[in-house]
C-alpha cells in the first residue's frame, strides 16, 4: 500500500511534493516553477512560499502590507462597456471584468502566474491527475442571502458542458466531455459531431465538497478554473432568467447598480461580503469609446482614473509619461498575436506554403518595429517563455533561399500574393507588425496583403477566414491555450489545426507532474506544431495601463482581469 | 400651395420606401447570415434553425419585407444585438443628444455667420470683405478630426481648462458640450458665411439697391429694408441642410470626444454589425435628410413669390 504523506493539519499531501522539494533544492526546478505546481497540487500558497523559502535560505518575505490605502471613494475605470447576460459565454476579458466584481471564481491566478485559493478553500488531485476534489469555502453568502455551495458548482459544470449554452469551456475541459454523434447530417451528409458531458464527470461529495472525474489526466484544472467564462452562477441562474444583468446575483464584493451598454457600468460596495471590507465604495467604469486619444484626454482632465490596457496603445507611452498626473503600469505577459492560416483552405493547404510564408518572418525585428521591443521574441508554437512547462528549441532564422525553394516545389515559382485580414482588436501593433511583415516576404517573391477591418467585424470572421491576424491573450501555461486552439476540432481552432500525433503528445505533456519530464514532452509538442506553420506569430507583448496618481494600490494583471480592484483605493 | 406640399409629401414618402427596400435587402436577404449576427458566432446550427423558424424568416421576402416594414411604421424596430435592449430605448435618446449637441451649434453658427457674410458681403472687396472670406475658407478647410485634435491640445493638455471627453455619465453637463460644439461651429460657420456672403454681394449689386442708394436712403435702411430679405433666401436652404449633415457629420466629432450621440451609436452599429440597430439608424437618418429638404423648399417657396407662383 502507498504511503500516504500529511501536513501538520492532517491534510493529505500530493505524493509528488517531496519529490519537488527535492528538485527544487537540487536546482532542477526554479522557484516560480516550485511555487506554481506545488500550489496547484493543494498546498497552500503560504506553505508553498515558506517551503520554498525554507529550502532557498531565503528569509519569509511577506507581502508589502498595503501604503497609506484609504477606504471610500469612487474608481472611474475608462474600457468599453459591453453587454454581460451569461458568463459563461463570455468571448471578451471586458465583459468579464465588469462581471467579476459581482460574480467570482473558484480559485484565482495572481499577477505572479501562481494560483491561489478563492471561492474554493483547496484543492487535491489524485496521483494520476484524473480525480480533483475541490473543498468550497462554507463562509460564502451570495448576495441574495443563500448559502455558496456544492450546488452551485455542480450546476455550473453541468451548464458549460452543454452545448446548448454555447461555451468556450467545453473545449477547456475537453477531458470531461464525450464526442457523441447528433443524429444530423451536414450540407455534404456527414454526421454533425456533438459533444455530450461524461456521466459522472462532476460529482456532489457532501454540501461543500465536488469531485471532478475526467477522463485523462490533466495538470491545469485550477488555473482552467480561473478563465474568464468560468465565473460561479447562482444554482438558479437559469431558471431565474439566465441573465446576469436583469438578475445580478454574485459572491464578489460589489452589486451591478447600472449598466447602459457603450456608456458605463456601475458597480456599488455591497454589505457582508466573505472576504472583509473593500477600499472602493463603487467602481464605475466608463465607455469613451475605442479611441485612445479621447481615453488619455479624460485621464488628463481628470474624467478618468484609470485606462483599461488594451486602450493603451505603445504609440502613446511617451504622452502618459509626459502627463503630470499620469502613472504608466506596465507588466509583461503571454499576451500575443498569432498569424494563422487555415490547413484546409487554398493556398495554406499545402505545408511547403505555410512553411515559406514561415521562414520569412525575423521575429526580432517585427518586434522592434511594431512594439518598440517591449516584449520578447515568439517561436511559433504559441508556447511563452514565462510558461512554466517552456522548452528552448533551436533558434529560427529567417531564410529567404528555404522559402523561395518551398514555394517552387509547392507550384508556385513565380512567387504568390496571399491576402491576411488583420481587425487590431487589441491595438494597431497587429497592423505595424503585419506591415514590417510584409516586406520581409517580398523578397522571397510572396506579395502579402493587408486587409484591415473593424475590430468587431474581424471577430465575426476570426475563425473562418483563411489567414488572419488574432490576438490571443495571456494565459499562465502553455497547455491551456494550446488545448484552446490548436488541439482537433475544439470550437476556437480557428487555424482549424488537425494533427493526430500533436493532440497525442499535447495529452501526453499535459498528464505529467514531473517538470523536466514535462519540459521534454513540450518539446515534442512545440516541435510538431511549429513545424506544421499553421501560425507565425512574431512577438510576445509588454501590456500597460495608466492611472492617475491617486490610484493606489494597484497591481497589473498580465490578463488585464481587473482582479486586484479590491485591494484598490483612491485618494479623495 | 396644397398640391405643392402632397407632391412634396409623396416623394418624401416615396424616397423613404425605396431606401427601406434597399436596406432590408442588404441586410436581410441572408437570413444565414442574420442568424449568426444575432447568436453570435459560437451558436451551433441547431441553434440558429431554431431562431429563424420563431421569429418568421422562414417566410418568403416580401412577406418578411413587409411585416418588417409594417413593424417598423409603429415603432418597433427589433432588439439590438450589442445592447440586448429594443432598438428605440437606445435610438431616441441618442438622438436627443445629438439634437442638443446640433441645437447649441447651431444657435452659434446662425448668429455669427449670417452677421459675417451680411458684413463681408455689403461691400465687396473691402478689407473686412477679404479678413472674413480668407477666415472662413481657412476654418472651413480644416477637417474636424484635425481641429478636434488641435483643440483638445490647446483647451485640455495645455491650459487644463476644458475637459477632454464629452460622454456626460453623470447627466448633462455645458461645459463638456462646450468643445464638440467648438469644433463643430469651426468647421461649419465658413461655409455658411460664404454662402451669405455670396448671395448679399449679389444682392448688392442689383439695380433695385443702386436705385435705393441713389435716391438718397440711409444706407442702414437699404441694407435691413431691401437688402436682407432677399440676400437671406439662399443661406435659409444652406442652414437646413446643415441639418441633415448635422446628423452624420458629427460621427467624427463624437467619437473623438466620446459623445454619446446618433453619430456615435451609428458607427458603433455598423462597426458591430448590430443589424437592427442600423436598419433603425439608417431610417432616422433618411427621415431627417427627406424631411429638411422638405422643409427647405417649403420655406423657400415662402420666401421667394417668384417660385411661390411658377
Amino acid at each position: 500500500m502507498k504511503k500516504v504523506l500529511k501536513d501538520e493539519t492532517g491534510k493529505r499531501i500530493h505524493p509528488y511534493v517531496p519529490e519537488l522539494c527535492e528538485e527544487l533544492r537540487k536546482g532542477d526546478v526554479d522557484r516560480r516553477e516550485f511555487l506554481r505546481t506545488a500550489t496547484l497540487l493543494g498546498v497552500s500558497a503560504g506553505a508553498a512560499y515558506a517551503m520554498a523559502g525554507k529550502i532557498l535560505g531565503e528569509p519569509v518575505v511577506r507581502q508589502a502590507m498595503a501604503q497609506s490605502q484609504k477606504p471610500g471613494g469612487t474608481l472611474r475605470n475608462a474600457m468599453q462597456v459591453q453587454e454581460m447576460t451569461d458568463p459563461a459565454t463570455f468571448d471578451w476579458t471586458e465583459k468579464s471584468n465588469q462581471a467579476r466584481h459581482v460574480v467570482e471564481y473558484l480559485v484565482e491566478t495572481g499577477p505572479d502566474n501562481i494560483t491561489r485559493p478563492y471561492l474554493a478553500k483547496g484543492w487535491e488531485a489524485s496521483d494520476d491527475l484524473k480525480t480533483w476534489t475541490f473543498n468550497l469555502r462554507d463562509d460564502v453568502k451570495w448576495n441574495n442571502g443563500d448559502d455558496f455551495n456544492a450546488d452551485d458548482v455542480v450546476f455550473n459544470f453541468e451548464r458549460w458542458l452543454d452545448p446548448k449554452t454555447g461555451s468556450s469551456n467545453i473545449g477547456l475541459f475537453s477531458s470531461m466531455v464525450d464526442e457523441v454523434d447528433t443524429g444530423k447530417k451536414d450540407n455534404k451528409g456527414n454526421p454533425i459531431m456533438g459533444k455530450r458531458m461524461t456521466g459522472g464527470a462532476v460529482e456532489k461529495v457532501d454540501a461543500h465538497t465536488v469531485r471532478l472525474n475526467l477522463n485523462s489526466p490533466v495538470l491545469s484544472v485550477p488555473e482552467n478554473l480561473f478563465n474568464y467564462p468560468t465565473a460561479m452562477v447562482h444554482r438558479r441562474f437559469s431558471e431565474e432568467g439566465g441573465d446576469l444583468t436583469k438578475n445580478p446575483v454574485g459572491t464578489g464584493p460589489y452589486t451591478l447598480d447600472e449598466l447602459r451598454v457603450g456608456e458605463i457600468c456601475r458597480l456599488k460596495k455591497r454589505a457582508n461580503y466573505w472576504r472583509g471590507d473593500v477600499f472602493l465604495d463603487e467602481i464605475r467604469y466608463v465607455d469613451l469609446g475605442s479611441d485612445p486619444s479621447a481615453n488619455i484626454a479624460a485621464l488628463a482632465s481628470g474624467q478618468a482614473d484609470m485606462i483599461y490596457g488594451n486602450l493603451v496603445d505603445v504609440s502613446q507611452l511617451d504622452l502618459i509619461e509626459r502627463l503630470p498626473n499620469a502613472v504608466l503600469h506596465q507588466v509583461t505577459t503571454a499576451q500575443t498575436g498569432v498569424a494563422r492560416m487555415q490547413m484546409d483552405k487554398a493556398p495554406f493547404d499545402d505545408i511547403r506554403v505555410r512553411q515559406a510564408v514561415q521562414a520569412c518572418m525575423d521575429h526580432k525585428s517585427v518586434l522592434d518595429i511594431a512594439y518598440r521591443g517591449k516584449g520578447a521574441i515568439a517561436e511559433d508554437h504559441h508556447v511563452s517563455p514565462i510558461h512554466p512547462e517552456y522548452a528552448k528549441l533551436p533558434a529560427q532564422k529567417r531564410d529567404i533561399e528555404k522559402a523561395k525553394k518551398l514555394l517552387a516545389d509547392a507550384g508556385h515559382p513565380n512567387g504568390i500574393t496571399i491576402t491576411i485580414d488583420i481587425g487590431n482588436t487589441s491595438g494597431k501593433w497587429e497592423l505595424d507588425s503585419m506591415q514590417a511583415f510584409k516586406e520581409q516576404c517580398a523578397p522571397a517573391g510572396i506579395n502579402l496583403q493587408l486587409n484591415v477591418m473593424p475590430s468587431a467585424q474581424y471577430w465575426e470572421i476570426w475563425d473562418k477566414t483563411p489567414f488572419g491576424m488574432t490576438s490571443w491573450t495571456h494565459r499562465p501555461l502553455g497547455v491551456m491555450v494550446l488545448n484552446l486552439g490548436y488541439r482537433s476540432g475544439v470550437p476556437w481552432n480557428e487555424s482549424h489545426y488537425s494533427n493526430p500525433a500533436f493532440d497525442k503528445a499535447l495529452d501526453d505533456a499535459g498528464a505529467t507532474l514531473e517538470v523536466n519530464d514535462r519540459r521534454k514532452k513540450m518539446e515534442k509538442v512545440q516541435g510538431i506544431l511549429q513545424n506544421d506553420a499553421v501560425i507565425v506569430q512574431p512577438f510576445w507583448r509588454a501590456v500597460f495601463s495608466a492611472t492617475t496618481t491617486k490610484v493606489k494600490g494597484l497591481k497589473l494583471h498580465p490578463t488585464l482581469y481587473d482582479t486586484v480592484l479590491h485591494r484598490t483605493s483612491i485618494e479623495s | 400651395m396644397l398640391i405643392f406640399l402632397v407632391r412634396r409629401l409623396g416623394t418624401m414618402v416615396l424616397t423613404m420606401l425605396v431606401v427601406s427596400l434597399l436596406l432590408f435587402l442588404l441586410l436581410e436577404i441572408n437570413v444565414a447570415s442574420v442568424a449568426i449576427k444575432v447568436l453570435g458566432p459560437y451558436s451551433s446550427d441547431e441553434q440558429r434553425q431554431l431562431w429563424l423558424e420563431a421569429n418568421g424568416y422562414l417566410e418568403p421576402f416580401y412577406v418578411r419585407y413587409f411585416t418588417w416594414l409594417g413593424n417598423f411604421i409603429v415603432g418597433d424596430f427589433g432588439s439590438s444585438i450589442r445592447f440586448k435592449v429594443p432598438v428605440g430605448d437606445i435610438l431616441w435618446p441618442r438622438l436627443g443628444s445629438t439634437g442638443i449637441l446640433g441645437l447649441a451649434t447651431m444657435m452659434v453658427v446662425v448668429p455669427l455667420s449670417l452677421g459675417l457674410g451680411v458684413l463681408a458681403g455689403m461691400k465687396e472687396g473691402s478689407k473686412l470683405d477679404r479678413t472674413i472670406s480668407v477666415g472662413s475658407i481657412v476654418t472651413t478647410s480644416v477637417p474636424e478630426f484635425a481641429s478636434a485634435v488641435l483643440l483638445s491640445a490647446v483647451f485640455v493638455f495645455y491650459l487644463d481648462l476644458l475637459p477632454g471627453t464629452s460622454s456626460m455619465t453623470d447627466g448633462f453637463s455645458l461645459v463638456q458640450l462646450s468643445l464638440p460644439v467648438m469644433v463643430l461651429v469651426l468647421y461649419d460657420f465658413g461655409y455658411v458665411t460664404r454662402m451669405t456672403r455670396a448671395s448679399m454681394s449679389e444682392v448688392m449689386m442689383t439695380h433695385y439697391i443702386r436705385t435705393a442708394v441713389l435716391k438718397g436712403l440711409p444706407y442702414k435702411t437699404v441694407i435691413m429694408r431691401h437688402a436682407l430679405r432677399n440676400a437671406l433666401i439662399a443661406p435659409f436652404t444652406v442652414i437646413m441642410l446643415q441639418i441633415n449633415w448635422l446628423l452624420s457629420g458629427v460621427i467624427v466629432v463624437e467619437f473623438f470626444f466620446a459623445y454619446k450621440g446618433f453619430g456615435a451609436l451609428l458607427l458603433e452599429a455598423s462597426l458591430n454589425q448590430d443589424i437592427f440597430l442600423i436598419e433603425a439608424c439608417a431610417m432616422v437618418a433618411v427621415f431627417v435628410a427627406v424631411a429638411t429638404q422638405t422643409l427647405a423648399d417649403v420655406g423657400y417657396t415662402y420666401l421667394n413669390p417668384r417660385i411661390r407662383f411658377a
